[in-house]
């Protein structure tokens, strides 16, 4: 039988700290100007409210920026000790965005040859979920892309339901949470009844695509979307920043690089994060690059999120989490690229969607 | 943070030792390599390894030899980056790390009984000779066998000996052209393109394997087209910057294919609609 | 092995790249565990050898007696390092290009001005071949050191060619743009881990540009944050005056 408990608001510092004392908990803080990011808290309240999704998805803690995966020491030839980095720790607070960013990676890291250094790393780690009861901002495509209401991937997941959170279990880690601290009591059906409620309420905010196309169509359209136009026009508008993948949770493109300590015989082997946007991503060593340009570029990023991983895996990398649009500073914006595909091949239904913008 | 050791790591190189090392051009080093205890690389002609140093970094070659020269591998290296230019200076006795092999090579067994028009310019006859050599120490398998080859100029002939072998050899029938000859030289000038049409061949049962530089393989393939050789049946080699060599990196990516994986041989009947991949 | 023997020397500059590498703190003695400084103006008086295998330089080039000693440091180093933006992009020292020599000559000397020579300023590679470049004001000290062991690896260190916006949104600092205030963050070159914008400072572009900026794409953000145009060029001549040079040179060939 599905658990639910809930936990009242006025002890929901006392869940964080004792969940903290534990192990390592990271949620979302308030940076300033509305941006928030995952970092380490002690307790609930330095926990940031009605957070619109952090500027760097949690895919943050499963494959860090700079991550060592071999020691070396060529003192005496080429030794090498393959590693991995972990730390056991919670994160609370992932939207459902996010919970489905973490479950593309899983796909990515489990599929053969398998990555050991992810797989290793995201058991250490427990996924508290958050329920959105509302859109983020008018960035957010999460209905489109079916990421509104939560779709496993998460050992507790919480829904505000006004002075108390109901919380559903998923799993047995997310049970011990539970049973770490006594501020949790069984849900009631009075609760039940009101997350169902709140549910319905949410399927009339989330009416409509954010898109004017219906969700099994959008293979289809990029199928026809190759030669678009679009790109020309993201062509003479993206600075090749980079930030659009590297905000991105499903984005998992990296580099492999040595750093070599001062004695030039020990050092370290990492991976860091890349990007298909940067210039010198598709480079070979004579000087080729196989995707010149910027339009070209943006492109490969649509269809990694609308096209390969749906002929691959089954399921769309854009998890509608609006963060490439919204920190995008040559506002090339997701719904929009998309609803001038739709127009230009005649696939608009407005009755499937409608650009909410704004 | 904890730091756990990994067996098993995908990561993990083998040290292997270089048993012989020389320049073939000012460009581009041959080495010969062997694993630990004289283990087996165990490839497919056409497949690469990632070659490490470690504390300058890890780069994807092409294995240059048959999997029939047992006890060692070759590579052959072009001075163009930072790993490479480190194993330029490296001689026999010298370590390096390898991982691999990887990706898909030639389909050795599909191409058995079929008759095989190899097409290499420059640096292409690098990959290619694994399976020339392949073919050569098994040619009793294979029909008529051609090879052409083409490059700038004489001095960047690479494998000199070899060629020559070929060439003498009745059952092979080898060509080669330069864009700029020297007042030795006594082949064919101009581009490899211009041979094609004069190859007699058998369309239903000829591959043609083509590697190259970029440029080359439209123009290349465009020929062999006009020969009557199916889609399927013609082979390229392509040049991608494999990273890890997992498929995860994303470096390597065509469209939606990952070359180090799903290539770095495709058919072109593969990939003629896979706008990134020529 | 002997450890690499290696030469420090500043010309026009506030020679804040030495004190930051004097400064380094416990990493100096890793440093200093790895090569052998022999002339380092800052820390000690004695002069070095004929020959270095590296000599790193600070501050651009300013007057004819700089150039022929730049000239002469070059011919006695295997490997040469350009680091700090006056050495590696002329630095503020190139706002001296926006004016008259003669003017210049005027307002520094007074009537003894003819006295003193005085030349456009450049860059260290505008005058002689430059191996490695540190960019920064100061030098960043982990791209130092990074750099410093690839010169010892001997081989190529490639400066980020990214906007410094990519280790800004790794470091997950919110926009400057966002708070309203112009940053130069996207047209400088990264490898600072955006050091300044960390300390809640904006970029001023000490890094040099980015080589193939959009820059249409670049006009079009710069007008969506209704930033003067002229306002922009004037910070990015801050440090970069001396790309001019540059791109005369580029011209000519």
């Amino acid at each position: 039988m599905e658990q639910y408990f809930v936990l009242k608001k006025k002890s929901f510092n006392d869940f964080v700290s004792t969940m903290a004392k534990k192990q390592k908990v990271v949620a979302p803080i308030e940076k300033g100007n509305n941006q928030y990011a995952f970092e380490e808290v002690k307790s609930g309240d330095e926990i940031a409210t009605g957070y619109i999704p952090t500027i760097l998805p949690p895919k943050k803690y499963f494959m860090p920026q700079n991550e060592t995966i071999a020691k070396f020491d060529i003192s005496s030839g080429q030794n090498m000790e393959p590693v991995v980095e972990y730390e056991k720790m919670t994160i609370f607070g992932v939207r459902t965005c996010d919970l489905a960013g973490i479950q593309c990676l899983n796909m990515v890291f489990s599929d053969r040859p398998r990555d050991l250094n992810y797989l290793i790393r995201k058991n250490e780690i427990t996924i508290v979920g958050f329920e959105c009861n509302d859109y983020c901002d008018e960035y957010a495509s999460c209905r489109l892309v079916h990421n509104h209401t939560p779709n496993g991937g998460y050992d507790l997941f919480f829904t505000d339901l006004g002075d108390k959170f109901i919380v559903h279990v998923n799993t047995l880690a997310g049970e011990e949470i539970i049973g770490q601290s006594n501020v949790f009591e069984k849900a009631s059906d009075q609760d039940i009844k009101m997350l169902n409620i709140l549910r319905t309420k949410k399927r009339e905010i989330f009416a409509k695509n954010e898109v004017p196309i219906e969700h099994e169509n959008i293979p289809g359209l990029f199928d026809k979307s190759y030669n678009s136009k679009v790109w020309e026009e993201l062509e003479k508008k993206c600075v090749a920043c980079g930030n659009c993948t590297n905000v991105c949770p499903s984005c998992y493109c990296f580099d492999v690089v040595d750093e070599p300590n001062l004695d030039l015989k020990t050092g370290r082997r990492s991976r860091k994060w890349d990007s298909c946007q940067h210039e010198t991503f598709a480079k070979v060593a004579g000087g080729e690059s196989f995707r010149e340009e910027r339009g070209a570029r943006q492109r490969h990023r649509y269809f990694r999120k609308f096209k390969y991983p749906m002929d691959k895996f089954s399921r769309f990398f854009c998890t509608g989490c609006g963060r490439c649009s919204r920190t995008c500073m040559a506002g090339i914006n997701l719904k929009e690229t998309l609803t001038v595909l739709v127009e230009e091949h005649g696939m608009k239904n407005p009755n499937a969607g409608e650009v909410r913008i704004g | 943070m904890k730091s756990l050791k990994v067996k098993d790591s995908e990561y993990d190189i083998k040290k292997a030792k270089i048993l012989k090392a020389k320049m073939l051009t000012s460009m581009e080093k041959y080495f010969e390599i062997a694993l630990p205890g004289g283990e087996s690389l165990d490839h497919e002609p056409g497949q690469f390894v990632e070659v490490s140093l470690l504390g300058i970094g890890e780069a994807p070659i092409s294995i240059s030899s048959s999997p029939t020269k047992l006890g060692s591998f070759e590579l052959v290296v072009r001075n163009v980056g930072k790993l490479t230019a480190a194993l330029h200076k490296l001689e026999a006795g010298a370590e390096v790390g390898i991982r691999g092999p990887f990706g898909k090579g030639f389909p050795v067994r599909i191409l058995e009984g079929n008759d095989l028009l190899f097409i290499a310019g420059g640096l292409g006859i690098v990959p290619l000779r694994s399976l020339i050599n392949f073919v050569i120490d098994n040619r009793r398998d294979f029909g008529k066998v051609s090879i052409l080859l083409g490059c700038k100029s004489p001095k960047d002939l690479l494998f000199g000996n070899e060629l020559e072998q070929w060439g003498k050899r009745l059952d092979v029938n080898f060509n080669c052209t330069v864009d700029n000859a020297d007042p030795d030289w006594k082949g064919n000038v101009g581009l490899i393109t211009k041979l094609i049409p004069g190859i007699d061949l058998d369309p239903e049962r000829t591959f043609g394997v083509v590697c190259g530089p970029p440029i080359m393989y439209k123009f290349v393939i465009k020929e062999l087209v006009k020969k009557k050789i199916p889609d399927r049946q013609v082979l390229v080699s392509l040049e991608r910057h494999m990273k890890c060599g997992l498929g995860k990196c994303g470096h390597c990516q065509i469209n939606g294919v990952y070359c180090c994986q799903d290539g770095p041989v495709f058919s072109y009947d593969r990939i003629k609609n896979i706008p990134e991949a020529l | 092995m002997a450890k690499p023997k290696v030469g420090f020397f500043d010309f026009a500059c506030c020679e804040g790249c030495q004190l930051q590498v004097a400064n380094l703190g416990e990493m100096l003695l890793d440093v200093l565990g790895a090569i052998d400084v022999v002339e380092f103006r800052e820390v000690m008086s004695e002069k070095g050898p004929e020959k270095l295998d590296v000599a790193i330089i600070e501050g651009s080039i300013t007057d004819k007696h700089a150039i022929e000693r730049i000239k002469k440091i070059r011919e006695r180093a295997g490997v040469l390092i350009a680091y700090g933006a006056c050495a590696c992009i002329g630095g503020v020292n190139g706002m001296k290009n926006n004016f008259k020599l003669e003017d210049i000559r005027k307002e520094v000397y007074g009537d003894r001005f003819k006295y003193f020579d005085s030349v456009e300023t450049k860059a260290v590679h505008q005058v002689v071949k430059v191996d490695y470049f540190i960019n920064g004001c100061p030098v960043y000290i982990p791209e130092f050191v990074a750099v410093l062991k690839c010169a010892l690896q001997g081989i190529p260190y490639e400066v980020p060619d990214r906007a410094v916006c990519v280790e800004c949104k790794l470091n997950e600092n919110v926009c400057m743009y966002q708070k309203g205030v112009t940053c130069m963050g996207p047209i400088t070159k990264a490898g600072c881990n955006s050091w300044c914008i960390n300390n809640n400072n904006i970029c001023y572009g000490c890094r040099g540009m980015v080589s193939n900026p959009n820059e249409k794409g670049a006009k079009d953000i710069i007008e969506k944050y209704k930033v003067p145009m002229d306002l922009i060029v004037n910070k990015m001549n801050m440090y970069n005056k001396c790309r001019e040079i540059d791109k005369r040179e580029q011209k000519k060939r």
